[in-house]
């Protein structure tokens, strides 16, 4: 076992994982969904008649659901099937189940949708052309309006010696995790049990026993191996169409998205218009303020939390005295927007670093050092008063500045070295538990999370335990149940794994290590080692092995268990600058500053990535291997979104590339050698002072590269992605 | 008329498939008939590599190969790769390397690679090697560690 192997390589590696997509039952019917033929209209009739006549097809919509689910009513605000009225091209209308893949499609082909189209919202300006000089007042658009103040902007814009105004644009970027959502239904006496490749099996049973008005002890959710997440597979989605297709075929039901679909029904970033204005005198910036346009597509009731959290990383980690905030959720007849490894981050720092670094040039300062003298510092106090923990990214930004300043000197000529910053706050705050059992040869803990790939469950919970412990790997088991079998836990996202169910599990460890302090003779402090297969309890220079420590009782229970739960707390940020709406509160400090250089061909506006270096503050690093990973491939990901990605969506509401061939995410030729250093001394919420690392990574990349750019040959880019006719077009009228 | 049969030799083992429509794909046959789910479902349009696999030894795309056109042929998917001792090298190289993540693209990669320094040896030059692989695609790992094994398995070859 080398030390970057990994704990689930042997399995995935013999092709022995089950994804959702691999999951069959005997007797399982195939489903496929009918959409929507319009991307906004009245629908008028969903005839399933010629569905129902194909042999052994089972159809179903709106109509059907009430006795599928026994007369009791899900939340209105998002019923599985629309009763009238369809918002966005392709949205699921009714669904049907044959006893094969190509049966069923044709079955969903079959059904005799007529819609009444309506007129379509889906481009953000044509929408709103006078923004921000006009107000938006249309309350049908907006989902969501959040305004923010503190001092005197109007002051700070009146007298400030440089103003710099300007307007960013970014794109709607896909998750393309390679494995597309896939559940298999199977609901018989009362329990509607379904297994899903979910980032959360307590999320995902929360959000279909409210879409279908379920109790939630009726359904039992389980996790298969997930084949790549990046927060699109963390809420319900596909399982309540398969679960209310099994309960009416009486049979297991798979539901699986063609890649196509993936794309055009996938819950993910969408575009966004934003206006920076910032005031500086005397080398100090004054004021700021922050205009948000976010299209949130088909917003979904209670998601509309996007707007005042993304809007908060659009004052950047940086000391502001007075500033503005206003943003809009906009609704357009596009799917709802969903989150997005770090959602919507890596598009606001793009704007805010790309906008400081035009703010230091106009005021004739190093932009570098500019930023550095704003940063936070620990014990600062945010825009939104909260005090900042141990934060290394000032720290980040000294190394990153070394080495551009070296880049710089030995890069050929042509070449730009740009630095960029991204500050980012993980999801501690969300609650998790977990059940710990110290048997004489293993220690076992059962929780409720499966691996999506970071390493997050099978490698970092397991090395929670063995820094706690003293175990080593091999004698640690991290097992998954069942909603009905797990404790609960909140998921897979927000980089909150290792730091809020890791939290859990490491204070049952603690617990039993205690229990086992107070057995030895005298009591103390203890210690597990693992010899011959058998768990070892080492106090001071004795060892025992644990079956002599177990109550007849706890051996006849196959050990010593604990129960641990982790339900953390944001810090507090001071409400009475917030006008309307909600803004939130981070629950740690982490970030790093990453470095690029460049090649810009003048003519053709393509970039090439020559290097990079990604200078990253994780709190204390518990696995270096999967934390390096973990910031090559998120860094890989930023690129895709800096350079190519860009899912087109025209102007009557179709997404215009919805394949691997027109949304380009990157491949194995164009990744440039990437440096990982992680900056220390600067602990976190997690467990032993660790930071989430799994959104991270991907922030800094957009506003990373767009410095480089502009530092090789001067185009300064507004709207991502940085195109090759983006950077070709501003360089022809520069 | 009943399609006629399809035979095929996966993993060493002949197998004659009975009645298989005549527009079914190779990776359904592979995946659903014989049951061997190793070999994954990603496009399904030929774009990301995940259903890669060896076609008398040489990587073949599994989505777009009707199952009446492979007829006769021999197939090897990720549960049998290990009895190829080339691609018992290359599972090996990407275990050492932790070249997989949330191991979706994996299958394919193992197999993509395995064809490739099967068909070319080590002589074959290793930007060659990963200019080829650029087929496959890969959205957690950034490449680095895929790039890692693909190095030290061509390394490792006889």
């Amino acid at each position: 076992v080398s030390a970057t192997s990994r704990p689930d390589g042997a399995t995935k590696l013999a092709g022995a994982a089950t994804y959702g997509e691999d999951v069959e039952l005997p007797g399982m019917l195939w489903g496929a969904l009918v959409m929507s033929p319009v991307p906004h209209g009245r629908l008028r009739s969903v005839d399933l008649a010629p569905a129902r006549a194909l042999p052994g097809v089972i159809a179903i919509s709106a109509p059907d659901v009430p006795s599928l689910v026994d007369g009791r009513q899900g939340d209105p605000d998002r019923p599985p099937f629309p009763p009238d009225h369809v918002t966005y091209l392709h949205q699921p209308i009714a669904a049907v189940a044959a006893p094969s893949r190509p049966l069923a499609r044709a079955a969903a082909r079959s059904v005799r949708v007529t819609v009444d189209p309506l007129p379509v919202a889906s481009d953000l300006d044509a929408l709103f052309p006078e923004w921000p000089e006009s107000k938006i007042d249309d309350p049908s658009r907006v989902a969501a309006h959040v305004l923010a103040r503190r001092g005197d902007v109007e002051r700070a814009f009146r007298e400030g010696e440089t103003i710099v105004a300007e307007t960013y644009r970014t794109a709607s970027v896909h998750q393309v995790a390679l494995e597309p959502h896939a559940c298999v239904a199977d609901v018989r006496e009362g329990v509607w049990r379904v297994r899903t490749s979910t980032q959360s099996p307590f999320g995902a049973r929360e959000d279909t026993a409210s879409i279908l008005g379920l109790p939630e002890a009726s359904i039992v959710v389980e996790g298969t191996w997930v084949g790549g997440g990046f927060g699109g597979k963390g809420a319900a989605f596909l399982e309540p169409y398969a679960l209310l297709l099994s309960r009416a075929a009486g049979r297991p039901v798979r539901l699986a998205l063609t890649y196509a679909e993936e794309f055009r029904l996938g819950r993910t970033t969408l575009p966004s218009v934003i206006r920076l204005e910032t005031a500086v005198s005397k080398g100090e910036i004054t004021g700021r303020r922050v205009r948000l346009l976010l299209d949130v597509g088909t917003s979904l009731p209670g998601r509309d939390f996007a707007t005042g959290y993304s809007i908060g990383f659009l004052l950047g980690p940086y000391r502001t005295p007075a500033f503005e905030v206003e943003g809009y959720a906009v609704r357009t007849n596009k799917p709802p927007f969903g989150p997005h490894r770090a959602p919507f981050a890596p598009q606001a720092v793009f704007a805010v670093e790309s906008h400081l670094e035009s703010v230091a040039r106009a005021a004739q300062l190093d932009p570098a050092a500019f930023k550095a003298r704003h940063l936070w510092r620990e014990g600062d106090r945010t825009p939104f008063g909260q005090r900042v923990l141990p934060f290394g990214l000032p720290s980040a930004l000294e190394s990153a500045r070394a080495t551009a300043t070296r880049w710089r000197k030995d890069a050929p000529a042509g070449r730009g070295v740009g630095i960029g910053l991204g500050f980012w706050s993980t999801s501690t705050g969300a609650g998790g538990e977990a059940r710990v059992t110290l048997t004489p040869t293993a220690l076992v803990v059962v929780q409720g999370e499966r691996e999506i790939g970071s390493g997050s469950v099978v490698v970092g919970l397991a090395q929670v335990v063995a820094r706690r412990s003293g175990l080593p790997m091999e004698a640690i088991r991290i097992e998954h149940r069942d909603t009905a079998g797990a404790p609960f836990d909140a998921g897979v996202f927000g980089s909150r794994t290792v730091g809020a169910l890791g939290r859990a599990i490491d204070e049952a460890v603690v617990q039993i290590l205690h229990r086992l302090g107070d057995r030895v003779t005298p009591p103390g402090p203890v210690t597990l080692e693992f010899r011959d297969g058998h768990v070892m309890v080492v106090h001071g220079a004795l060892r025992r092995p644990l079956a002599e420590l177990l109550s007849p009782t706890e051996a006849a229970e196959g050990g010593l268990s604990a129960e641990g739960k982790h339900y953390g707390q944001g810090g507090e940020i001071d409400e009475s600058l917030v006008r309307d709406g909600a803004f939130y509160p981070y629950t740690d400090f982490t970030g790093a500053a990453h470095v690029a250089e460049v090649e810009v061909d003048r003519e053709t506006g393509s970039i090439r990535v020559r290097r990079y270096a990604a200078f990253h503050d994780a709190g204390v690093v518990l696995d270096l291997p999967s934390a390096r990973a973990q910031i090559e491939g998120g860094v890989a990901m930023g690129l895709g979104a800096a350079l190519t990605e860009e899912a087109i969506w025209s102007d009557d509401g179709r997404l215009e590339n919805a394949g691997l061939v027109d949304y380009r995410i990157p491949t194995l030729g164009e990744i440039p050698p990437i440096e990982v250093h992680f900056i220390e001394g600067y602990p976190g919420a997690g467990p032993f002072g660790a930071k989430g690392l799994g959104e991270p990574p991907i922030i800094p990349v957009p506003a990373t590269i767009a410095a480089a750019v502009r530092d090789a040959c001067g185009a300064h880019v507004t709207e991502l992605p940085l195109s090759p006719d983006r950077v070709a077009q501003d360089l022809k009228l520069r | 008329v009943k399609p006629p049969t399809v035979r095929l030799s996966i993993n060493g083992q002949s197998r004659e498939l009975a009645a298989v429509p005549p527009d079914e794909r190779l990776l359904d046959t592979i995946r659903w008939r014989v049951g061997l789910k190793g070999t994954k479902e990603g496009c399904r349009t030929g774009e990301c590599g995940a259903c890669t696999v060896l076609r008398e030894g040489k990587g073949a795309l599994s989505c777009l190969v009707l199952t009446h056109d492979a007829d006769g042929a021999t197939i090897t998917t990720i549960e049998g790769v290990g009895s190829d001792p080339v691609g018992a090298q290359v599972r090996t190289a990407f275990e050492t390397a932790g070249a997989l993540q949330c191991g979706y693209c994996t299958p394919g990669f193992v197999m993509a690679l395995t064809g490739l320094l099967r068909e070319r040896g080590r002589g074959a030059p290793i930007e060659e090697l990963l200019e080829d692989l650029g087929g496959n695609l890969c959205r957690c790992t950034g490449y680095s560690t895929i790039v890692r094994a693909a190095r030290s398995a061509r390394e490792a070859l006889p």
